[in-house]
């Protein structure tokens, strides 16, 4: 495996508040990785993965992502970047209402190249279980269609890396369980992934490494175990009375 | 006791040998709980003493001795099944006990004994999303819900190592 993103020493520091500011960072994450990122509100997650995506810049220290050096990019170059190499999946979808779910999933291929990208986009859809769905607004899906949209959206152009901020956060458990079975799957097929999540069944079901912050500093950067066990090693259900 | 009361439950549903008492409630606790056959032996003498079930047929082969359940068996059962489980809340005493005295022989500065025991329920964590879709995998929705909640148990035990993080001040860095 390579390295595909470091962060070195990065501080992020806000007018006026502390929230989310990040005091000194410096981490490494392998191509093929799927990472958690956990941590209460206002820890600082969020703009690590801000920061990763190129969607902000650090006060101090760098960050290089596949290669590239964000700090010496151009707001051209980062924007180059965003589109080329990274996928985002927001908590809130974020889809434009105006414009069909195959519209949306089309928007980073159009902004690449004038050629149509349509076929693939269906394709993709498909695979996703979205297929039916394709020329349908926003607003006739449900929330987990959207989310699932909103992957295909950040997937269309094959980026080295998806990045995903609270994406079950506004889905019901059913929906929730599906967007994460198919980041499972993505995964396995070998794409890198980081995940930011508060809640730690969401992290250990499909991240390896769990990365735990705590007011702008990682406190603990886990690798678990994905080995299966034993069901009576990971559940005792027994009274330890003796019987009498 | 819930072994001597899982004995009793499944002989109520049929006569049983001791060998599938144990096959059957292993089965039945997904593998959870592993009981070896003497323990069962002990169990259905015990029961069979105290007039709650009884052996039909001959003594003569052990093994294949099957075990009915009796009247008082079946009512001793009901009471047991109809009365809520009113233990104290059992915690892991080994982590507190070493929670209380790293207060205070490490100058109060909890760090790495909270982070590495976060790691602990992290992993306990994960293995318990593995065996919840394995049950569900399986058709076993009965053993899910016992895995869900051991994981609400857990989320909790992981909820108490972040407060008590927070109060020491964001842990500590060394955790190797």
């Amino acid at each position: 495996m390579s390295e595909l993103v470091r962060l070195t020493d990065i501080t992020k520091v806000y007018q006026g508040g502390v929230t989310g500011a990040l005091n000194g960072v410096s981490l490494a994450i392998e191509e093929g990785e799927f990472t958690a990122i956990m941590g209460p509100s206002g820890s600082g997650k969020s703009t690590l993965l801000n920061l990763v995506a190129g969607l902000d810049r650090p006060s101090s220290g760098s960050v290089t992502v596949a290669g590239s050096d964000l700090g010496r990019l151009s707001e051209t170059g980062l924007a180059r970047f965003r589109r080329d190499r990274i996928g985002f999946v927001f908590q809130f979808f974020h889809l434009l209402p105006n414009l069909t779910a195959l519209e949306n999933v089309l928007i980073p291929a159009q902004l690449r190249s004038r050629v149509s990208a349509a076929s693939a986009g269906r394709a993709l859809m498909s695979r996703l279980g979205i297929g039916e769905v394709a020329d349908r607004y926003p607003s006739r899906l449900s929330g987990g269609q959207q989310q699932r949209v909103a992957v295909a959206r950040a997937l269309i152009n094959q980026p080295k890396l998806l990045l995903a901020d609270e994406p079950t956060g506004a889905l019901d458990t059913k929906s929730g369980d599906q967007v994460m079975a198919l980041f499972a799957e993505l995964h396995q097929e070998g794409q890198t992934i980081v995940l930011v999540t508060h809640d730690p069944k969401l992290a250990t079901r499909c991240a390896a490494r769990v990365i735990s912050m705590l007011d702008g500093r990682v406190i603990d950067d886990a690798r678990l175990e994905t080995t299966e066990r034993k069901p009576a090693d990971v559940i005792r259900v027994r009274s330890e009375e003796p019987s009498r | 006791m819930s072994l001597k009361y899982g004995v009793l439950g499944l002989l109520a549903e049929e006569p049983l040998h001791g060998y599938e008492v144990k096959n059957r409630f292993e089965a039945m606790l997904g593998g959870t709980w592993e009981v070896n056959i003497g323990q069962v032996y002990t169990t259905l003498q015990r029961l069979e003493r105290d007039g709650l079930v009884r052996p039909v047929g001959s003594r003569g082969d052990r093994g294949k001795l099957l075990y009915e359940l009796l009247e008082p068996g079946r009512t001793a059962l009901n009471a047991w099944l109809s009365a809520p489980d009113q233990g104290p809340q059992r915690l892991h005493e080994e982590f507190y006990v070493k929670l209380l005295l790293a207060t205070r022989l490490a100058n109060g500065d909890l760090g790495p004994l909270l982070a590495r025991q976060k790691r602990a329920y992290l992993q306990l964590l994960r293995d318990l999303n593995q065996l919840e879709d394995r049950a569900k995998r399986d058709g076993r929705n009965d053993l899910a819900r016992l895995v869900r909640g051991a994981l609400l148990h857990t989320e909790a035990d992981i909820k108490w190592i972040d407060e008590l993080s927070e109060k020491n001040g964001g842990g500590s860095r060394d955790t190797k």
